[in-house]
């Protein structure tokens, strides 16, 4: 059976602490490192967003972009020119690693895209620092 | 089992037009926008094919890459520097968005791959619209 997504790239820019509650000053340093910066730093974050299923008879589409633009922008809103940590209730006690941010933001993009239709995500923290969620199959 | 793909990059150019004729001007206008008017508008795809297969020990490759391109490139002309909704029969009866471009060109090219050499599989395609949209089309086991 062929499969088809149709993906969309956001961009998001953000700024966090990498510190855990649940280590010592030390080992946040030692673990962290220069992500543990006091006052902490910020990225441009890309994200890659990929939603699944049968294009429309009538319109050829999985999800009409600006359908789509408009579910992500609601939860990229929230994070978007935050600082994570002290601006964003989820992360507050959980460390903003790029594993977190994609698990919340598939989370949140669930509930607005739907667990059906939401197939695989990709953030980039840096243009080097890829993170990967999803069904399978991209 | 690893399992080992090739990725090649193509590029082509064309226009399309969206149009739906069971709804009202103001309908298609409403739902498409700019991308109702007649005379088309274009872009520069990007298409990354990626193919699996046994890696033959004599060569080393899985698929010659001038046999991949002549493939492919042999299917592309006929989207190159066209008008999709007119110059090729595959959009007569849908739209030629991302999703059907790419699911049309993995039916095309995998039919070529296959006849070419059948331990071949045409794993994935992946087409770029713009920089920041894209369909994947793959195959999963019903």
């Amino acid at each position: 059976m062929l499969r088809v997504s149709f993906s969309r790239v956001y961009v998001f820019s953000a700024s966090h602490r990498l510190h855990s509650e649940t280590l010592s000053d030390g080992e946040n340093e030692s673990v962290y490192d220069k992500c543990n910066n006091l006052h902490g730093h910020g990225h441009d974050y890309k994200l890659e967003v990929a939603v699944s299923g049968e294009p429309d008879q009538q319109t050829g589409m999985i999800i009409p972009m600006p359908e789509l633009d408009e579910k992500v922008s609601k939860v990229l809103d929230r994070l978007d020119y935050k600082h994570l940590d002290k601006e964003v209730d989820y992360f507050k006690k959980i460390p903003s690693t790029g594993e977190n941010i994609i698990l919340y933001l598939w989370n949140e993009l669930v509930k607005e895209i739907g667990g059906s239709r939401l197939h695989h995500l990709k953030l980039w923290e840096t243009n080097n620092n890829s993170f990967e969620i999803g069904k399978g199959g991209l | 089992m690893q399992n080992v793909t090739i990725t090649k990059k193509f590029e082509f150019s064309a226009s399309h037009r969206y149009w739906c004729d069971d709804w009202s001007s103001e309908k298609n206008r409403e739902f498409f926008g700019k991308g109702v008017s007649p005379y088309g508008h274009g872009h520069n795809y990007d298409l990354h094919i990626t193919v699996g297969g046994r890696i033959n020990p004599d060569t080393g490759m899985i698929i010659n890459l001038s046999e991949l391109k002549k493939i492919v490139n042999n299917i592309l002309q006929d989207f190159d520097h066209k008008f999709l909704n007119v110059d090729t029969p595959y959009f007569k009866d849908k739209q030629p968005s991302t999703e059907n471009i790419a699911l049309t060109l993995f039916e095309l090219i995998e039919k070529d791959l296959s006849a070419v050499q059948a331990d071949l599989t045409l794993e994935r395609i992946r087409l770029y619209e713009r920089s920041d949209v894209y369909t994947d089309v793959w195959k999963e086991a019903e």
